[in-house]
């Protein structure tokens, strides 16, 4: 009888957890060599959680009620710059033509890590993130073969596709969607990419610009999708606030999501 | 030509001198009004971080407020480019003029926290000469840190165990915390920084 | 006709213009004759006249050099490369090639770039006529939503392609982020009746030529340098038709040709003309009387002719299936009095019997490739190798890559004599750091260097490498040396 109680108790949080958002997918650890990295040696990352799908406009709405701080109309400008939330209409209105359940974009790096503190989570790390994106729909390294290169190279050259709801795309090998093909997501280390802007001069080694650039390079320089991904990273600053950039955050996995949303 | 370049500089002289008249009469006011006023948006001082010192105390940058800062993020086991951006830090400050240094701070902080212990950082600011009110040196924990280079546009990544990969940026915060100029590259012209920061002390 | 008069009043206002800036300047005109470009003072802000291709802004005329305001915007968007073929173009200001900059020796630009918020990617402008590294690429770099404003003074004369370096710089260029920027010399170019802007480029894509629909860009054909379009203007037909260059009888056409590339070279021809003047790649150098000009892939070329005869002139790319199979082909259309002296027509069609004609067979020359060197290493050499090393990792940064240092802040190691006079110090240095002031080749230093944390082997190694280099003395540095230095 006991069990039956226990088990019937499992199975509501199992579902009231079903709400598509807040899920995550357990990703085994393991090493990669990421596009930029120390010499191409191995890089290796730790178990962890990441959310299937980006963050979307609804549930950023529901951070920005209880962190007033994060308001369009509050946010102060060392942290989100003038394009902050410019695709709401005010502080808690999409404008019409905007969707609900489309990721959440036009956030700042700020504004993301605040999100998943807030969430008990945190974001991402680059490698963390390049991890998990290396995934197509079987593999977990899917780098080398065509498709998924094209993927994401047509994504390049598909316009608005922040249009759309999230789930839109495939779901990986790790049970996570929308890594490609949706928008560009932050991560919580962007900036530990050296790119200069000038990639003809980060490919010399007497670099001016960044001490130690020597050992910096690209492991793999045909792998042209992943390289405007870095180039990406690098253009932006944070505060910045962009019209294809969002996010999902993380967790290590020993720990439970903040179920009190501890406010900031 | 020369005669434009003069009365330029004669009007530019005026109006500052103006100004430092304005300034000194400010000045006599209890200071405490003055940090009162609440700061800019872009104020670098919004950050919540707290660091430690070479010295080993704690403080919030809030506490540099009233002060121009120089600030640069290097660390101290850094052999290619730190010595030089040390170098640098120290050209700026030899080069601007006694008066203003009076109220300028030049702190460098640590990309590197887990190996910049302020011991380290104290013994870093020995070697270089640097180990008076003039220098400041900090450190924070990772996430600060992280933090604070976004804030500063300065990219950073561990390369190997001891070594990081990083930009080399200058940066310049007038008295209120808000970045008013920033130098980029190593032994680059500094003519402009040290402009900034003779002239945000005026302000 | 309506071209010609708007032309007329134009220039008539810049005259009056400029005659109006002369009366303001004359007072401190007299020593800027002479004088660098570099030197030369911007008189006034002007907000800088840009055109779509083929148009041309109007010329500068005789104005003086000016501060000159550039807007330009990144738009990504799609568009038609032929009938029924679409493709995503990356562009400034939202045509390929972007907007023509017309300016004068002189001038200081003032560039806005602005990346359109809806753009997924950053973006940056290399502009060849920039003298400074990267050519403006680097302080350009700019993220959708965001403006980057740089400026550089124009100092040599001629036009220049301006590109996208952005990685991957070969597929920013493929998709259509070049044009032209015109410097013209302080008297400005000689005056000529129609100037047009005609830009070449490559595309690549996943379809064979005229495969409808949206067709990606296809980096392995960019990589194999397999085009499926070499276009002028962006696509196919940009200039054919109802969109042909027109020009009439008698008048001299000035064409400012680029190419984009970014793979291939142009042997730019215009079928039916012999051009009269080519500003060789784009400089000073003109060549007269010339059939096909080469235009480098990130060059370009200035070609004056006149049109003596009416009719339709073909510009092509003479590799010719380029201009019959894969769409590098445009129009100028001449209107006027037929002129029998220059060209009569068809006079007489007659049948013509070959004698018949062998096929030449080039020699074949064989290369021989030199053996690579056996590399022998004695102690010496071993030492020099390791040395190198480590000076590549602790010394270079302050005292420069040939030992040269850095004026007034860190001396110099090449030929240095407070180096060469005394190497137990100079071990000593290495060993223990070094501040105060200190005189090398009678010029004095005061910075600090600080102890370099190696062992007595790498510091034999490097200070022999120095000792070995730059016009030093050759001293060799041992262990021991190193050794007896060391303080406990």
């Amino acid at each position: 009888m006991y069990k039956l109680i226990l088990s019937g108790v499992c199975f509501l949080i199992m579902a009231s957890g079903f709400s598509q958002a807040s899920e995550m997918a357990e990703i085994e650890g393991g090493t990669y060599i990421p596009l930029y990295g120390n010499d191409s040696l191995p890089v290796s990352v730790e178990n962890f959680k990441i959310d299937k799908y980006p963050v979307t406009n609804k549930e950023y709405l529901k951070f920005v009620v209880e962190n007033p701080k994060w308001k369009k109309s509050e946010v102060k400008a060392l942290f989100a710059d003038g394009r902050y939330l410019n695709h709401w209409k005010n502080d808690t209105e999409l404008k019409s033509d905007e969707l609900e359940n489309a990721p959440v974009t036009n956030v700042s790096w700020f504004a993301a890590r605040a999100y998943c503190k807030w969430k008990g989570k945190r974001l991402p790390t680059l490698d963390e993130w390049e991890y998990v994106a290396m995934a197509d729909k079987e593999t977990a390294d899917a780098r080398k073969k065509d498709g998924y290169n094209e993927f994401i190279l047509s994504w390049y050259e598909r316009p608005k596709s922040f249009h759309q709801e999230i789930g839109s795309t495939y779901e990986n090998y790790w049970g996570v969607y929308d890594m490609h093909g949706m928008v560009w997501e932050w991560t919580a280390d962007f900036n530990s990419v050296i790119i200069s802007g000038e990639t003809r001069r980060d490919e010399n080694q007497d670099n001016n610009l960044f001490c130690g650039s020597a050992a910096i390079g690209s492991s793999d320089l045909m792998n042209y999708a992943a390289f405007m991904r870095y180039a990406f990273r690098s253009s932006v600053k944070g505060n910045y606030s962009i019209r294809n950039l969002g996010f999902r955050c993380a967790q290590d996995t020993n720990e439970e999501e903040n179920s009190a949303n501890e406010a900031l | 030509m020369k005669l434009y370049k003069l009365m330029f500089l004669s009007i530019l002289l005026l109006g500052t001198s103006c100004k430092n008249n304005e300034n000194k009469s400010e000045k006599s006011e209890p200071v405490a009004q003055a940090e009162a006023e609440p700061l800019p948006e872009m104020s670098v001082f919004q950050l919540p971080s707290s660091w430690t010192t070479q010295e080993g105390e704690d403080i919030q940058l809030e506490e540099l407020r009233g002060e121009v800062l120089v600030m640069v993020m290097i660390y101290t086991s850094c052999q290619a480019a730190c010595p030089r951006l040390v170098a640098d830090m120290r050209n700026i400050q030899k080069k601007v003029s006694e008066e203003a240094n009076k109220e300028t701070k030049y702190v460098f902080v640590s990309i590197d926290p887990e190996v910049d212990t302020p011991e380290r950082l104290k013994t870093f600011a020995k070697e270089n000469e640097m180990d008076n009110d003039q220098w400041l040196f900090l450190r924070g924990d990772l996430e600060d840190t992280r933090e604070f280079a976004a804030v500063l546009a300065v990219n950073y990544k561990r390369i190997s165990p001891m070594d990081f990969s990083h930009s080399n940026i200058i940066s310049v915060f007038d008295k209120d915390g808000v970045l008013v100029h920033q130098k980029e590259g190593l032994g680059t012209d500094d003519t402009q920084t040290i402009e900034a920061v003779e002239q945000h002390v005026i302000d | 006709m309506a071209i010609l008069n708007l032309k007329f009043k134009s220039t008539t206002i810049t005259f009056l213009l400029s005659s109006l800036i002369i009366v303001f300047t004359s007072c401190k005109n007299d020593d800027e004759k002479t004088k660098d470009p570099e030197d030369v003072k911007v008189s006034q802000t002007m907000n800088a006249e840009l055109t779509a291709p083929p148009m041309v802004p109007k010329p500068t005329g005789r104005r003086k050099a000016k501060k000159l305001v550039v807007d330009m915007e990144v738009i990504e968007e799609e568009s038609e490369m032929t009938d029924g073929v679409k493709y995503v173009y990356w562009t400034f200001d939202g045509t390929v090639p972007g907007s023509f900059i017309r300016t004068k020796v002189g001038d200081e630009v003032e560039f806005h770039l602005k990346n359109h918020p809806d753009n997924k990617l950053p973006h940056n402008i290399d502009l060849h006529a920039v003298n400074g590294p990267g050519g403006g690429a680097e302080s350009s770099f700019v993220a959708p939503g965001h403006e980057v404003v740089f400026s550089f003074k124009v100092l040599n004369p001629g036009l220049y392609v301006y590109h996208c370096a952005t990685a991957p710089v070969g597929m920013h260029i493929a998709n259509g982020m070049y044009g032209l920027i015109l410097v013209e010399p302080e008297e400005g170019l000689s005056e000529v009746d129609r100037e047009y802007y005609i830009m070449q480029g490559d595309f690549y894509t996943k379809g064979e030529f005229g495969e409808p629909g949206l067709q990606p860009f296809d980096m392995k054909k960019a990589i194999d340098e397999d085009a499926d379009y070499v276009v002028f203007n962006g696509k196919v037909g940009a200039m054919t038709g109802d969109n042909a260059l027109t020009a009439e009888v008698g008048e001299t056409v000035r064409l400012y040709v680029g190419n984009g590339g970014p793979n291939l070279v142009s042997s730019f021809h215009v079928i039916g003309e012999i051009f009269d003047k080519v500003y060789v790649e784009g400089g000073d150098l003109v060549n007269e009387n010339v059939q096909t000009t080469l235009i480098p892939a990130g060059g370009a070329a200035i070609v004056e002719f006149k049109i003596e005869t009416p009719g339709e002139y073909i510009l092509v790319d003479h590799s010719i299936f380029r201009a019959f199979n894969k769409g590098a082909l445009a129009q100028l259309k001449a209107e006027g009095k037929e002129n029998k002296k220059v060209f009569s027509g068809k006079i007489e069609e007659g049948i013509y019997q070959p004698e018949g004609g062998g096929i030449q067979e080039m020699p074949v020359d064989e290369e021989e490739l030199a053996a690579s060197r056996p590399s022998e290493k004695p102690g010496l050499e071993e030492k020099m190798e390791l040395g190198k090393n480590i000076y590549g990792r602790t010394c270079v940064a302050c005292h420069q890559a040939n030992g040269q240092g850095i004026p007034q802040v860190f001396p110099p190691l090449a030929g240095a004599d407070y180096l060469n006079e005394d190497v137990k110090r100079a071990i000593d240095i290495v060993l223990h750091g070094k501040s105060g002031e200190i005189t090398v080749n009678g010029n004095t230093y005061n910075s600090v260097m600080t102890a370099q944390n190696i062992s007595d082997q790498e510091v034999a190694n490097v200070l022999t490498y120095i000792y070995n280099n730059w016009g030093n003395n050759g001293t060799e540095v041992t262990e021991e040396m190193v050794k007896a230095q060391r303080r406990n």
